[in-house]
């Protein structure tokens, strides 16, 4: 009786033991509750935009870890920019990501979105969730750290294609060509375009956006 | 080959052609700068991205590009687009998907033998079963009775990620008219599966074009303004697009 004693309680010891490693949430388990909360918020017909999209936002800022993010897209051009200008370039960058972010959820507001895996190392995983329509199926990946008990996200990849690498690659051409300043103009210019009500679907016979 | 990004790479958008060299990039090493934020966030950088790579992308073509990208633009948004919607406002969602199985299902041999060239023979068998079972119960193809009855998933495989598999790089990037994204790996392979597409066996001269117009404009009729999206966000939709080919390639023939 006491080995089967010992054997359970073993497990219980290593369990407690390996807890303060692990945050109260699973990695997949907050990336879920975040995702639920958005098509929650698109399925709901009675509230008016900007209170959803506000909402939609305070969301994503709270799981989005955009300072890294941001670092990240710039690599060495965030150590060349000072202090003012990575700022300035953080404030764009998250409102440029929430704005895509969002785009890019609605139109899926009314397909299902499953969570097949999740991979822990540490303090970084990855949660794979997939969005399943009745033509494809799309995967989406959230990479995220811990901090303080919570998960944040610092890359989401779609099919593949990490946002952050693609962001980077563009963003340095542009600073090359532009400046600094040149890059911190277009984002606003895009914010901009973004924000107006004739932001439509993109319905654009004029085809191009302006350069 | 993933719908998705496969519109999205279909078309493309230009901006004026910018002649411009790419830089390797070098992923950040540590920093000096002092940030208003607390702790080390740049110690978040090696931490988070240590296990990064860079993709550097070769394209020496580049002005030529652009302005194909640029034709794609155009072509998309006053052709391709209208006619889809018109479509799509007709026919209705089931039978469209009906459409995109069928065609799928032509395709099967593409990904068949290349699964098996690469050794992927559980992959191989699962489509022959699938193909075996969507042309018999899913009559000719219309329905993927595999996916949904058997949990038989397809597996992207082409020739393009065959060579990758074989070691072969990309080359450089190339937008191929009307085609979108690609290099010059996966562009030679479009010739080797096109002849595996058993459509090409089925039809000829003006019905076997016909019928690959057909299954893009069903494809776009089914998609969700992807290519609108990503210009939407993007500052420089060319750049973007490149790069994300470029990684969603790489990406598949690692699996």
């Amino acid at each position: 009786m006491w080995k089967h004693f010992s054997l359970t309680i073993i497990p219980v010891i290593l369990l407690a033991l390996a807890t303060p490693v692990m945050a109260e949430t699973s990695p997949t388990e907050t990336i879920r509750v975040a995702v639920d909360e958005i098509l929650a918020l698109l399925r709901d017909d009675q509230l008016d935009k900007d209170t959803r999209r506000d909402r939609m936002r305070a969301i994503i800022d709270a799981r989005f870890d955009f300072r890294a993010m941001s670092q990240r897209t710039l690599a060495i051009n965030w150590k060349k920019a000072s202090g003012e200008e990575q700022q300035q370039f953080v404030d764009l960058f998250t409102q440029l990501i929430q704005n895509s972010y969002v785009g890019k959820i609605e139109a899926y507001t009314n397909e299902t979105v499953e969570y097949p895996a999740e991979k822990v190392k540490g303090r970084k995983a990855v949660v794979d969730t997939l969005i399943v329509t009745s033509s494809k199926e799309i995967p989406i990946d959230y990479r995220v750290y811990l901090k303080d008990d919570q998960w944040y996200v610092y890359d989401v990849i779609i099919e593949g294609v990490s946002l952050i690498s693609n962001y980077r690659s563009s963003y340095q051409e542009i600073v090359n060509r532009e400046g600094f300043s040149g890059l911190l103009a277009r984002m606003e210019e895009k914010i901009r375009e973004l924000d107006s009500p004739s932001a439509g679907d993109g319905n654009d016979p004029e085809g191009t956006s302006p350069s | 080959m993933n719908k998705l990004l496969l519109l999205l790479m279909l078309l493309a958008g230009p901006l004026s052609a910018y002649g411009l060299d790419i830089d390797p990039e070098s992923i950040g090493g540590t920093t000096a700068t002092t940030t208003p934020d607390s702790e080390n966030s740049d110690e978040f950088e090696d931490f988070l991205f240590e296990d990064e790579e860079d993709i550097e992308v070769s394209d020496p073509l580049e002005p030529l590009n652009r302005g194909i990208f640029w034709f794609n633009d155009k072509l998309y948004f006053y052709l391709l687009k209208p006619v889809a919607r018109g479509y799509r406002r007709v026919v209705p969602e089931p039978w469209r998907v009906a459409v995109q199985n069928v065609f799928s299902n032509l395709k099967t041999p593409v990904r068949f033998v290349n699964a098996g060239l690469q050794g992927k023979f559980g992959d191989a068998g699962n489509e022959l079963t699938r193909f075996v079972v969507n042309t018999t119960i899913g009559i000719g193809g219309l329905f993927d009775t595999a996916k949904d009855h058997f949990d038989l998933r397809k597996t992207d495989e082409d020739f393009g990620q065959t060579l990758g598999y074989y070691g072969v790089g990309p080359g450089f990037y190339l937008v191929l008219p009307v085609l979108g994204p690609s290099d010059v790996r996966d562009g030679a392979s479009l010739l080797v599966d096109t002849r595996m597409n058993l459509l090409y066996y089925m039809a000829e001269g003006r019905t076997y074009w016909g019928l690959r117009a057909y299954d893009k404009v069903n494809d776009v009729s089914l998609d969700k303004d992807t290519y609108e999206s990503i210009k939407k966000d993007a500052l420089d939709p060319y750049l973007f697009i490149r790069d994300a080919y470029m990684q969603y390639r790489r990406n598949k023939i690692e699996n």
